[in-house]
């Protein structure tokens, strides 16, 4: 049973500026809601508003075009990304991502932006934008600010979101797609579940890129690896940039270990 | 707040408190108890109904959201006393056991097969990942989705 709180639903871009700005202490933007509501329900959360973001004109859109790339809308869910054929063509490391996370009817709900603005180091999402070189672009009362992912974390459950902002679009570079590679994400079932640790390896214009959750604060990306270099130095440079801890899921030793086993793999069969 | 919203092909409009989820609507003000609670978090799957199309755990949405939806329970399956051809493939292949499940895993299933007709195993996998049987009678609910597909492919599963 959740506690007693209120419910928003602004209309206008300028109308949840300032709902945001007038609860900027005691409100939380509802996307999703597959984070926010269980985390209300077991006591972790308590706002006094909840604010949907969901009911803004055009925030479930994913569009392309050359100039913006893959424009994600505040309010696309994971399977909409899967759904849409832009992202299926030209982003398909988006896609091996998308497909990994949760369950089919979590898809159905979570959102792109819930799952990054929520930057939990387990994101399934944030390898591939990391990767790609995706933006958040950060609306409020203010205007607007663009920040790319390489910048937005900022530590467990942690962005560079301040009071009163939200995450209104992502964008994905034009120049990013056709990129190829795979997202291997280790977990204890065989069905939907946190990863104990994700690898994603992209091949494309940036070069050879890898992106990894749940092993560090924050999701990480290493942003080049020589192509030339033997799995190990590869491997190396991963777990250079790592810093797994022991938990629930895992020990940081299996983490340190699984990140290698699929380092080699996705170097062996990603061509 | 109130609410608009349809249900099985019956409107309702409702006074709604702002923090109760559509679970808790449509099973103790609407009395529609067929969608089950079990975890409450997104885990099992019991709550699952279909909302403008899609699957969705009822228990994580809440039923303001939902204002202006149509909704789909497992209430809205059988027609009198004749069952879906989903019922009827679950009932023929013992793909229903205690029964906790049933209602969420039905759900699942008419929207895998509303946007595919005809799903492989793995995507009959897939479309149930979210639905935790615990008496563990997959076998069964694939090969339930498997005859109604026309595929016959249970993906390699076998009683045990």
């Amino acid at each position: 049973m959740l506690y007693e709180f209120r419910y928003l639903a602004p209309r206008t871009k300028a109308e949840l500026a300032k709902v945001l700005a007038d609860h900027a202490e005691d409100g939380k933007y509802l996307a999703g809601g597959t984070d926010l509501l269980p985390n209300i329900r077991n006591g972790l959360m308590k706002p006094a508003w909840v604010i949907d973001g969901k009911k803004l004109a055009g925030a479930q859109d994913i569009a392309f075009s050359q100039a913006d790339g893959l424009v994600i809308g505040s309010a696309a869910t994971i399977n909409d990304v899967l759904r849409s054929k832009d992202a299926r063509e030209r982003y398909p490391v988006l896609c091996a991502c998308a497909h990994e996370l949760a369950s089919h009817q979590i898809r159905n709900r979570a959102t792109v932006a819930g799952n990054v603005v929520n930057a939990s180091p387990c994101s399934d999402m944030a390898p591939a934008l990391l990767c790609l070189g995706a933006s958040a672009v950060l609306s409020s009362a203010a205007g607007e600010r663009r920040v790319p992912f390489s910048e937005f974390f900022a530590g467990v459950k942690k962005t560079v979101l301040k009071p009163g902002e939200w995450l209104e679009r992502i964008e994905v570079p034009a120049a990013s797609a056709g990129a190829r590679g795979a997202y291997k994400k280790l977990k204890r079932i065989a069905g939907h579940d946190l990863g104990i640790v994700g690898v994603l390896m992209v091949k494309g214009p940036m070069g050879l890129r890898f992106g990894v959750s749940s092993a560090a604060p924050t999701p990480v990306l290493v942003p080049s690896v020589a192509e030339s270099d033997a799995p190990e130095a590869a491997v190396a440079e991963v777990l250079a940039a790592v810093s797994p801890i022991s938990d629930v899921r895992g020990s940081k030793e299996y983490r340190e270990h699984m990140i290698g086993v699929y380092v080699r793999r996705l170097l062996a069969e990603v061509k | 707040m109130k609410i608009k919203l349809t249900v099985n092909g019956l409107s309702y409009e409702r006074d709604c408190a702002e923090h109760r989820t559509l679970l808790r609507f449509l099973r103790e003000d609407l009395g529609l108890t067929g969608t089950k609670e079990g975890c409450g978090m997104g885990e099992c799957g019991a709550c699952t109904v279909i909302m403008d199309g899609r699957a969705v755990n009822s228990c994580m949405v809440l039923a303001v959201e939902a204002d202006g939806a149509v909704i789909h329970t497992i209430e809205g399956e059988a027609n009198g006393p004749s069952l879906s051809d989903i019922q009827k493939a679950f009932e023929k292949h013992h793909a229903v056991q205690c029964g906790f499940c049933t209602p969420g895993m039905v759900m699942s299933v008419k929207e895998l097969l509303a946007r595919n007709s005809k799903p492989d195993a793995e995507e009959v996998k897939e479309a149930v990942e979210g639905n935790f049987c615990r008496c563990t009678g997959y076998v069964q609910i694939v090969e339930a989705v498997a005859e109604l597909a026309g595929s016959g492919d249970k993906g390699g599963l076998e009683h045990v």
